[in-house]
């Protein structure tokens, strides 16, 4: 045993003790059953560790022994709160400080929203305050997150799941909203309508009336399927849907050249990379002809960013690309046959992919002035509705 | 202690093989190397400085010399002692305390 237990928490002090006869006050403090440790000679005395407890107990054995006394050292827990009470404002400061770190530590800062596109962040901020989660709110007060995300699914319509992270101060709410089924388009009502003289092939109404029949001449804005429903006296008007099919002829005026001249890039080039500065360019590799009797140029400009600011320095590189240009000679039946799929790509791009060409015919056909001219007449079965709103007034 | 009771006690330890310091008071040494010594049943300190320490026993003087002593701690009849120690010497017939 050094030292009595918990001596640095009881305090005990340093003496340092001089006279006639030390050994005897040792003596009569170990007779008293004052613990004393770390006695050592010192100068004309000893210097003794001593309970602070014990402290006041001595002054009637130096007394009866004659013996001087002073305190060379204070340690332990009671000096330390002594010397920190002279110090009260910085010791409720250091107090003060902490309990403040504790408390603005408990409390949520920010409350943030994640997953919603729909469904405002207000709308989820306020479910969320009234359960109990905004900012300036204590963290003990809230409740569990399964029980917060349970209750705020309820609350707000239209959330699927919702989930409660806290990161510290701040509380990130995840939602995950429902899918809502697509809105169907609002239709007017309509009538089906023809857009052109046709015969009717295939007639098929998904809501309405229809009006003509297969093989029946309609005229263009004809009323193909109505959407006008019952009697004169009891009219009910709907949105008349369904698809009409129907033969229509169309002519073609068609005009196609015997030659035809293309260019292409034969692959040999020449690239050319410059400095520039703001308006200037200077040359950098690349010099010399190229040697290309035809040719294109590309120039790419790469110039230095940064963040948005655009500056005036960077690298310009010029690419000249050699190009051939060919010329080809067309029978005349190539040319025919071009111009008959050019009028074909131009039929199924205007009325539809689906359209079939039934019949075509070649009307007139000439060749004049390097080009071959023709007049075509295609049967086409297309689609012919069109859609004519119901005014009522 | 009468002579009967003073043969009584010696019979008994004889007979039982108890040690000495716990029936009769005699001091119980302890020396660890030359650093430490603990001294139980003493009859308090005689004379102390950092060269030589005396402490009074039933019967006799405890002389200690050494260098640097220093009484750790100190407690009832129980004493520490740190320090070189040179010389333990035990003196029968001496001054009382």
């Amino acid at each position: 045993m050094k030292e009595p237990p918990l001596s640095s928490l009881r305090g005990f002090v340093t003496l340092h003790v001089s006279g006639p006869q030390v050994e005897k006050f040792i003596n009569a403090v170990t007779g008293a059953g004052i613990i004393i440790w770390d006695v050592r000679p010192a100068g004309d005395g000893a210097s003794l560790n001593l309970l602070l407890d014990d402290f006041f107990r001595l002054r009637p054995l130096l007394k009866k022994t004659g013996c001087r006394m002073h305190v060379t050292a204070r340690h332990g827990l009671p000096f330390r709160l002594a010397r920190l009470w002279r110090r009260k404002f910085f010791a409720a400061g250091i107090l003060i400080f902490g309990v403040g770190l504790l408390l603005l530590s408990s409390m949520i800062w920010s409350v943030k929203v994640e997953g919603n596109t729909r469904i405002p962040t207000e709308d989820i901020l306020e479910a969320a305050r009234k359960e109990g989660v905004y900012p300036f709110q204590w963290i003990w007060r809230m409740q569990e997150s399964d029980e917060l995300s349970r209750e705020l699914t309820t609350l707000v319509p239209g959330l699927t799941w919702a989930g409660f992270h806290r990161n510290g101060t701040s509380i990130t709410i995840q939602v995950v909203e429902a899918d809502r089924p697509d809105n169907k388009p609002l239709l007017s009502q309509r009538h089906l309508i023809s857009r052109t003289d046709a015969v009717v092939t295939e007639i098929y109404a998904e809501q309405g009336r229809p009006v003509v029949s297969r093989n029946s001449r309609v005229k263009k804005g004809d009323i193909l399927i109505s959407g006008a429903l019952g009697d004169e006296e009891n009219t009910e008007f709907v949105v008349a849907k369904g698809m009409v099919k129907g033969l229509v002829w169309h002519e073609y005026n068609l005009e196609v050249p015997l030659k035809r001249t293309g260019s292409a890039y034969t692959g040999e080039r020449k690239d050319r990379t410059y400095l520039v500065l703001g308006k200037w360019a200077i040359q950098l590799w690349g010099y010399g002809d190229s040697g290309f009797a035809k040719s294109r140029t590309l120039s790419e400009p790469d110039m230095l960013s940064w963040r948005s600011f655009q500056l005036p320095l960077g690298l310009m590189t010029e690419k000249e690309l050699e190009i051939k240009y060919t010329t080809e000679a067309l029978t005349s039946e190539a040319a025919r046959a071009e111009g008959l799929t050019r009028a074909k790509s131009d039929i199924f791009a205007r009325y539809g992919a689906d359209s079939v060409i039934k019949s075509q015919k070649i009307l007139h056909e000439k060749k004049e002035n390097g080009k071959v001219y023709m007049k075509v007449l295609f049967e086409v079965e297309e689609r012919i509705a069109e859609e004519l709103p119901i005014v009522n007034n | 202690m009468t002579r009967i009771g003073r043969r009584l006690r010696g019979w008994t330890n004889g007979i039982l093989d108890l040690p000495q310091d716990v029936l009769q008071e005699m001091p119980r040494i302890t020396l660890i190397g030359n650093k430490e010594l603990y001294i139980e049943n003493h009859r308090g300190v005689l004379h102390f400085s950092s060269e030589q320490l005396r402490l009074a026993l039933t019967q006799g003087v405890l002389e200690i010399s050494g260098e640097g002593l220093v009484i750790r701690n100190i407690l009832g009849q129980e004493l520490a002692v740190i320090g070189v120690i040179g010389e333990i010497r035990y003196k029968e017939s001496g001054e009382n305390p």
